[in-house]
């Protein structure tokens, strides 16, 4: 394994959970699938379109999110929100981060 | 009007999604893939490149069919990996070994020549370890996709490692070669000088008294060698590669020339069964031959293994 690929799996390792955050507090606004791919991108969180779909569907099964088919235009979308279940998870994972984000900060660091 | 790549991905990756989900799901699918496209036509790419790119994107369908569905990607992953394997080598280490002895004896007592009794034991020896393995993997393979958490519910403790294993080298071991010798030492005495019941007040022996002086010298010499490598196993502390070999040459000397007196019938005392059963005796001398035959090789092989395998670990 060269040294950039070893950069690749801790980085995606490190983000796994993030992108879970990331969906639960992005969807208080409603947002379907593609729409959501662009915020996360745009808010510097790096997604595949072939994780994020399942991870929707994960989310919801397990009751952290609804959703609802919108008909109202052309192209019908199945639009999520986060559930009430949703949002206590969200305030768990943000506390976490926190919490994990200010041990980090508090580590010795080489100059 | 031809499917276009869009319609072939989408029904790829509904294949295997139960029916009542894939309504919901495939429509879903459309949409996003349509929104992708859309995106990139919109930033100037062709419709068809635009298209190609995104399915690329979302890779082989089966596989984000099993991301929607949670379907594990592994016949058995984690979870069951070393329960499977755990299983899989103690009913290895078991099995075939059965089936071997069982098909040799059987072979042998149906009076099979040499070559059909080692070609059909291999055969079987190969089937049963193909057979074991398969069965046991389609187990966990199912169990794998019905979920349950492990095999054993309970955590695991410091409790559940395993034991030292024996080294074979304590005073407990050498005090049960020694025992076991001397009883050994002490039947064949007893069968040739005082022998055994068969009603009428007769006593026959069990061995043929045709072993006697030769015979039955060596066997005691060896004998003899055989409590002087316990003491000398016992002295060491442990089996070493050398001893083992000397305990292989040891089983080897005792083992082979019992098989050979067995199969000349000049092992067992022809008298001792027409003796007892005069009808049938004949035959079961035969048969009991041939048990005996298969026992003195079972044993040799296991002792000469074991010891091996002890001074290995002891290492």
């Amino acid at each position: 394994m060269t040294e950039t690929e070893a950069l690749e799996t801790h980085l995606q390792e490190l983000r796994r959970g993030t992108v879970v955050l990331a969906c639960l507090r992005l969807l208080t606004e409603p947002g379907y699938g593609y729409g959501l791919l662009e915020e996360l991108e745009s808010r510097g969180f790096d997604t595949d379109a072939n994780t994020l779909y399942p991870l929707l569907r994960r989310l919801e099964k397990q009751g952290h999110l609804v959703s609802e088919w919108n008909t109202d235009e052309a192209r019908p979308r199945k639009f999520y929100r986060t559930s009430v279940a949703g949002d206590r998870l969200a305030a768990a994972l943000t506390a976490d981060f926190r919490a994990i984000s200010a041990a980090i900060a508090a580590l010795p660091e080489k100059d | 009007m031809n499917a276009t790549l869009t319609d072939r991905y989408v029904d790829a990756a509904m294949r295997s999604v139960p029916e009542k989900q894939r309504d919901d799901l495939s429509a879903e699918l459309r949409a996003s893939i349509d929104d992708q496209i859309d995106a990139r036509v919109d930033a100037g790419e062709r419709h068809e490149a635009a298209e190609r790119a995104v399915l690329t994107e979302l890779g082989d369908p089966d596989k984000l069919a099993a991301g929607y569905l949670e379907r594990p990607l592994w016949l058995v992953g984690p979870r069951y990996y070393l329960d499977w394997w755990r299983l899989l080598k103690l009913l290895w280490a078991i099995v075939p070994a059965c089936a071997a002895f069982g098909v040799a004896l059987g072979q042998t007592l149906a009076g099979a020549p040499l070559g059909a009794i080692i070609g059909s034991t291999i055969g079987v020896v190969v089937s049963v370890i193909v057979h074991v393995a398969f069965w046991v993997t389609i187990v966990f393979v199912i169990l794998e996709r019905t979920g349950h958490e492990t095999m054993d519910q309970s955590a695991w403790t410091p409790d559940r490692l395993p034991e030292p294993k024996a080294s074979g080298a304590k005073l407990s071991d050498l005090v049960a070669t020694l025992v076991f010798l001397a009883i050994g030492a002490g039947f064949v005495l007893w069968d040739h000088f005082i022998g055994w019941p068969v009603g009428d007040g007769r006593m026959t022996s069990f061995l043929d008294p045709g072993l006697w002086p030769w015979w039955i010298t060596g066997l005691f010499v060896l004998m003899a060698a055989e409590a002087a490598l316990a003491v000398t196993v016992y002295a060491r502390g442990r089996w070493t590669t050398g001893l083992a070999y000397l305990n292989l040459v040891l089983d080897v000397a005792i083992a082979l020339p019992a098989l050979w007196l067995i199969s000349q019938g000049l092992f067992l005392n022809p008298e001792l069964l027409p003796t007892v059963d005069p009808d049938d005796g004949a035959q079961v001398t035969g048969i009991l031959n041939v048990i005996l035959g298969f026992v003195f090789a079972g044993i040799a092989v296991w002792d000469s293994i074991d010891a091996f395998l002890k001074a290995h670990r002891a290492r």
